[in-house]
């Protein structure tokens, strides 16, 4: 075979694996929101938000049991991501990665500042207020986030195709949180923290993303990965989990009371989608470029739709049907422009 | 210094003045005594691909692998330093800066 037909067949073939890599990412997180919105309802974290909310009001008692929710799947997915670097013989790279910590390590850790505290406790307390489906489609907006961050801050030019792309999403997400909000004032009962939750996934996301990129691209991903979980794990365990339990609130209580099998192994699989998601997210960028790697993880936004349908039979309200359509109408356009990891790869 | 920094890190050291990606994985699994074998040299190698597509290092040459000095019957590309890797080269503090 010549030189040309060997370049073209090793292009698409990596361009296949790529597509496959991010389609995994997007079915993964898709997925998650099962787990995520079925733990709610188990005990321990059931009768904990009881006995908060007795004391301490609903509002409160919400946030609570997300952070305890929170800091468990941090638990899991360093679980899955440990075994998974065990397999693949990484534990030798993670011990160099670490010991870099002023040039690539920090970065891990600060995004796993944004990424666990903002994204994934808003993600878990738009849940549980509010449902999955606004969950994981009111997160659609993360894109804007990160694009006008990486203008500010690394001066990264955004295009003019990248405006209009913002500009659906931006719509998208007034249609999403306005939709459910005309109709809860309309009903005088507005469940503010759950939209908040909301807000904070999509902006902890974009931030995360503006960081961690700063370290991956010096970094090994599956690597960084778990070193961002675990300053996750950090963050919680350490700081935040008993902060509040001397606050006094029962965290310790009920973080042994989850023991139980049903509810371990719900936060066993949030822990393996949302562990792996990340991995397959990663593993697509350098075969088919950044760009189109999130815009096929996007339709994580329309799978969690049809797992949370198939799974617990609830049809969205139409405001996010139609919101999340727009948002990911806007991510594609956002991305799709986005050739020139293509073109490098090519390697022409 | 050899073998104890993370691998991409030495990638980049190692393409400063242009390599081929049979040698740069060649040098790295005689250099880091835990990655020997097949697995790891294909590891080492989408390390390669991976900072090729984040723009740090760029494909200047590319030839048919004739003999099986790599993969026989697959292509061989040669990799150059770019001017935003040896910026982030030296942010984490190698050499050139």
């Amino acid at each position: 075979m010549d030189l040309k037909a060997l370049k073209k067949q090793e292009h698409k073939k990596r361009v296949k694996y790529g597509y496959m890599w991010a389609l995994f990412c997007a079915v993964l997180w898709g997925m998650w929101y099962i787990p995520g919105t079925t733990v709610w309802v188990l005990n321990p974290f059931d009768e904990m938000y009881g006995e908060i909310a007795a004391g301490s009001g609903d509002g409160m008692a919400l946030v609570i049991v997300a952070v305890l929710i929170t800091a468990f799947n941090a638990l899991t997915v360093i679980l899955a991501l440990a075994v998974w670097n065990g397999v693949l013989g990484k534990f030798g790279e993670m011990k160099r990665t670490v010991k870099e910590f002023h040039p690539c390590s920090k970065w891990f850790f600060l995004a796993s500042i944004f990424g666990g505290p903002m994204a994934i406790l808003g993600s878990f307390i738009a849940m549980g207020f509010i449902g999955g489906a606004f969950a994981a489609v009111a997160a659609l907006m993360y894109p804007v986030v990160g694009s006008i961050l990486a203008q500010k801050w690394y001066g990264e030019k955004i295009s003019k195709r990248a405006y209009l792309g913002i500009a659906f999403i931006i719509l998208g997400g007034i249609t999403i949180f306005g939709g459910g909000l005309i109709t809860e004032i309309g009903s005088g009962n507005v469940a503010w923290i759950g939209y908040l939750g909301g807000l904070m996934a999509a902006a902890g996301w974009g931030i995360e993303g503006a960081i961690a990129g700063k370290g991956l691209d010096i970094a090994e991903p599956d690597v960084g990965l778990t070193l961002r979980f675990l300053g996750e794990n950090i963050i919680w365990w350490i700081l935040i989990v008993p902060a509040l339990a001397i606050a006094g609130f029962p965290m310790f209580k009920y973080a042994l009371l989850a023991f139980e099998p049903l509810t371990l192994l719900v936060l066993i699989f949030a822990g393996i989608t949302f562990g792996f998601c990340y991995v397959a997210w990663y593993k697509s960028f350098p075969l088919i470029g950044v760009g189109r790697g999130q815009g096929i993880g996007n339709l994580y936004g329309l799978f969690a739709v049809i797992f949370i349908f198939l799974f617990f039979g609830d049809v969205p309200a139409w405001t996010i049907l139609l919101g999340g359509a727009l948002c990911l109408g806007g991510s594609s356009i956002m991305f799709s422009e986005d050739t020139g990891e293509m073109e490098s790869l090519r390697g022409d | 210094m050899a073998g104890n920094r993370p691998v991409k890190f030495r990638i980049l050291e190692l393409c400063n003045s242009g390599k081929w990606n049979y040698e740069i994985v060649a040098q790295i699994q005689k250099e880091y005594p835990g990655l020997k074998g097949n697995f790891h040299r294909d590891s080492i190698n989408f390390d390669i691909i991976e900072l090729a597509s984040g723009g740090m290092l760029e494909d200047i040459e590319t030839k048919v692998d004739e003999e099986g000095i790599y993969k026989k019957g697959f292509l061989l590309h040669k990799y150059k330093l770019t001017d935003f890797g040896k910026i982030r080269a030296s942010d984490a503090c190698l050499m050139y800066v």
